[in-house]
C-alpha cells in the first residue's frame, strides 16, 4: 500500500474538495468534509478554488459591460454598506465602555449622529439618506440586540447583521413607457417586424425593442387582429445567434383584445438570448408550444 | 421538456490554437516570459481591494467600474434568470466589500480573488434553489473566447496559466472543465449531457483542475525565486 505524501490529502478527500470547488457540497457532503479536514486539506481547497477561478477568468474574456444603471445601484448599495459599517464600528468603540454604560454610550452615538445631520443644513442627496438611514437602523439594531442579551460579551454587539438599505427601485412603469424608454437607449436593438403571406398578417404594423444588457424587450403591433384567447393566442420567437437556428427561444405568448388597434407585450425570453438575430410571431394554440410548426408566422424581423 | 440535445462537435468549441496538443509548458520560459518589474510594482502598491478595506471611497466606485463586466458575465452564465443574475451580482458585490481585508495578494490577483467569491456565491446559490441546470445545454454551443497566452495585459497571470494548463489537456477534458466552470453543470449533469460515465468526468475535472493547480502554484514559486 503507498502512503500518503504528507502534503497531500487523500483521494476520498480530494474527489469532495474538487466537488466543493466545481459545484458544491450536499450537507452530508460538507459533514464528512468537516469530519476529514485538516490544515493540508484546507490549503489544497484554496488552492482548488482559486485554479477554478482562474479558469472561469479564462473563459470570460469577452465580458460585456455593466449597465450603467445596474452599476449605479451597486455603487449606491456599497455607500449603504460602508455607511452602516461605520456605524457598525462606532458601536464597537462603543464596547469598551462597560455594563449599563453601553447603551448609553450607543444612544450618544446616536444622537452625535442626529445632531451632526442637523449642522450640515445642505439638502441630503439620496445616497445620504441611504448611509444615514442605514447608520440609524444599524444603531437601532445595535441597541435591540445588547438590551436583549445584557449580560452577552462585546462581539454579540459586534455581530450586527450588515444592514442594507433597501436598493431603490424605480416605480413600475408602464409596458408603453418602458418601450419608450428602451427605444431612447443607444445601445438597444430595434427591428422592424414585416408581414407575412399568412392572411393574420394583413394590416399589420409591428416592431421590437430590446436591451442585451438587461435582457428585457418590447414587441409592438398596430392592426394586429383580435384572437380569442380560447382557441388561439400569439407566441414571440428570438433566433439567437448563439443557438441552433432550428430551435429559437420563447419569448412568451400573448392577445391581442377585440377593439384594440395598438398593443405593446413586454418579450419573455425562457433563455438568456446571447446574440438576438431575428424576431418573429406565430398563432399557436392556447398557452403556445415548445416546438412551433411555424403554419402561421404573422410577423417577422430580423437585426440589422 | 427540453427540445434542445447537446451535439457540437468538440473541435468547433475549442479555437484551433487551444485544441493544438503540441503546447507543452516550460516553467522556466514561462517565468521568464513575466516581468518582474511589473510584477513587483503591483506586489508593491496598494491593489484595489486593499485600498477598499483601507476605506478608499474611490476604490469602491473602481472596483464597480474594472470588475462590473467580470462579475456580471460569471452571475450571467451560472443563474437561470437575468434577474437572478442580476440579485447574485448585487450580494456578490456585498460579498466583495466583506471580504476586501482579507484579501493576500501573496496568494493572487484582485481578479482572481473576486472571482472566486463570485462563484462561491453562485455555487451557494444554485445549491439553495432546485436542481435544474442554470442554463440550457445549448448555451454549450457557443464558442468560449479562451484567454490568449499572449494578452498578458488584459487578462490576469492566473488566466494565463490556466489557459496554458488546459493547452495542455485533451479537447473532451477540456470539454468537461468548460461545461463544470464556465456553465455550471454538476458532474452529474455533465456526464448525462455527454453520454459519459460518470467516473471519467470526475476523473477529467479531477484531472484538469489538478493540472491547473499545480501549473500556478509552479508558476508562482518561479517568480517568487526571481523577484
Amino acid at each position: 500500500m503507498t502512503e500518503q505524501p504528507q502534503n497531500q490529502p487523500d483521494e476520498a478527500l480530494v474527489d469532495l474538495l474538487i466537488k466543493q470547488a466545481t459545484e458544491g457540497l450536499s450537507a452530508a457532503e460538507q459533514r464528512t468534509l468537516d469530519a476529514l479536514d485538516s490544515a493540508v486539506a484546507s490549503a489544497y481547497a484554496r488552492d482548488l478554488e482559486r485554479a477554478a477561478a482562474a479558469i472561469a477568468l479564462a473563459g470570460s474574456t469577452d465580458a460585456p459591460k455593466l449597465p450603467a444603471e445596474f452599476a449605479q445601484r451597486l455603487a449606491q448599495q456599497a455607500d449603504a454598506h460602508f455607511a452602516g459599517a461605520a456605524a457598525a464600528g462606532n458601536a464597537i468603540a462603543a464596547g469598551s465602555a462597560s455594563g449599563a454604560d453601553r447603551k448609553i454610550v450607543d444612544l450618544e452615538a446616536a444622537r452625535a449622529a442626529a445632531s451632526a445631520a442637523r449642522v450640515q443644513p445642505r439638502p441630503l442627496s439620496r445616497t445620504s439618506v441611504i448611509g444615514w438611514f442605514a447608520a440609524a437602523a444599524c444603531l437601532v439594531l445595535a441597541v435591540l440586540g445588547w438590551m436583549r442579551t445584557p449580560q452577552a460579551p462585546i462581539e454579540s454587539v459586534v455581530q450586527v447583521p450588515p444592514v442594507v438599505a433597501p436598493i431603490e427601485k424605480p416605480l413600475p412603469l408602464t409596458p408603453a413607457e418602458e418601450r419608450a424608454a428602451l427605444l431612447a437607449k443607444s445601445d438597444s436593438l430595434k427591428i422592424t417586424l414585416g408581414a407575412t403571406k399568412d392572411p393574420g398578417s394583413t394590416g399589420m404594423s409591428g416592431d421590437v425593442v430590446w436591451d442585451p444588457a438587461t435582457q428585457r424587450g418590447y414587441i409592438h403591433f398596430t392592426g394586429l387582429l383580435a384572437n380569442n384567447p380560447a382557441v388561439h393566442q400569439y407566441q414571440i420567437w428570438i433566433f439567437d445567434g448563439g443557438r441552433d437556428k432550428r430551435y429559437p427561444v420563447d419569448g412568451g405568448v400573448f392577445d391581442v383584445p377585440a377593439n384594440t388597434t395598438e398593443v405593446v407585450i413586454p418579450i419573455r425570453a425562457a433563455l438568456m438570448v446571447l446574440k438576438p438575430a431575428a424576431f418573429a410571431v406565430t398563432v399557436e394554440k392556447p398557452g403556445g408550444v415548445v416546438v412551433s410548426g411555424r403554419e402561421h408566422v404573422v410577423a417577422l424581423g430580423a437585426a440589422g | 421538456v427540453s427540445i434542445y440535445h447537446y451535439h457540437a462537435p468538440i473541435l468547433a468549441i475549442f479555437p484551433a490554437e487551444i485544441a493544438r496538443p503540441s503546447h507543452t509548458f516550460d516553467p522556466v520560459e514561462s517565468t521568464l516570459a513575466l516581468d518582474p518589474n511589473k510584477l513587483t510594482r503591483q506586489l508593491m502598491s496598494p491593489s484595489l481591494l486593499q485600498r477598499i478595506a483601507s476605506g478608499d471611497s474611490a476604490a469602491v466606485r473602481e472596483c464597480i467600474d474594472q470588475y462590473g463586466g467580470l462579475v456580471w458575465s460569471i452571475a450571467r452564465r451560472l443563474s437561470r434568470t437575468p434577474s437572478d443574475a442580476e440579485d447574485a451580482t448585487q450580494e456578490i458585490f456585498l460579498d466583495i466589500w466583506r471580504s476586501a481585508s482579507r484579501f493576500d495578494a501573496s496568494q493572487g490577483s484582485d481578479k482572481v480573488f473576486i472571482a472566486m467569491i463570485a462563484r462561491r456565491r453562485l455555487i451557494d446559490r444554485l445549491r439553495k434553489t432546485s436542481a435544474e441546470p442554470p442554463m440550457d445545454p445549448v448555451e454549450a454551443l457557443e464558442a468560449v473566447a479562451w484567454a490568449d497566452p499572449g494578452t498578458a495585459s488584459e487578462t490576469s497571470i492566473e488566466a494565463e496559466q490556466a489557459t496554458r494548463a488546459l493547452a495542455e489537456l485533451r479537447p473532451e477534458q477540456r470539454q468537461v472543465l468548460e461545461l463544470g466552470l464556465l456553465h455550471g453543470l454538476s458532474q452529474s449533469e455533465i456526464a448525462t449531457r455527454l453520454s459519459m460515465p460518470l467516473g471519467t468526468v470526475k476523473s477529467f475535472m479531477r484531472r484538469g483542475l489538478i493540472k491547473v493547480r499545480e501549473l500556478m502554484n509552479v508558476e508562482a514559486e518561479g517568480v517568487g525565486a526571481r523577484l
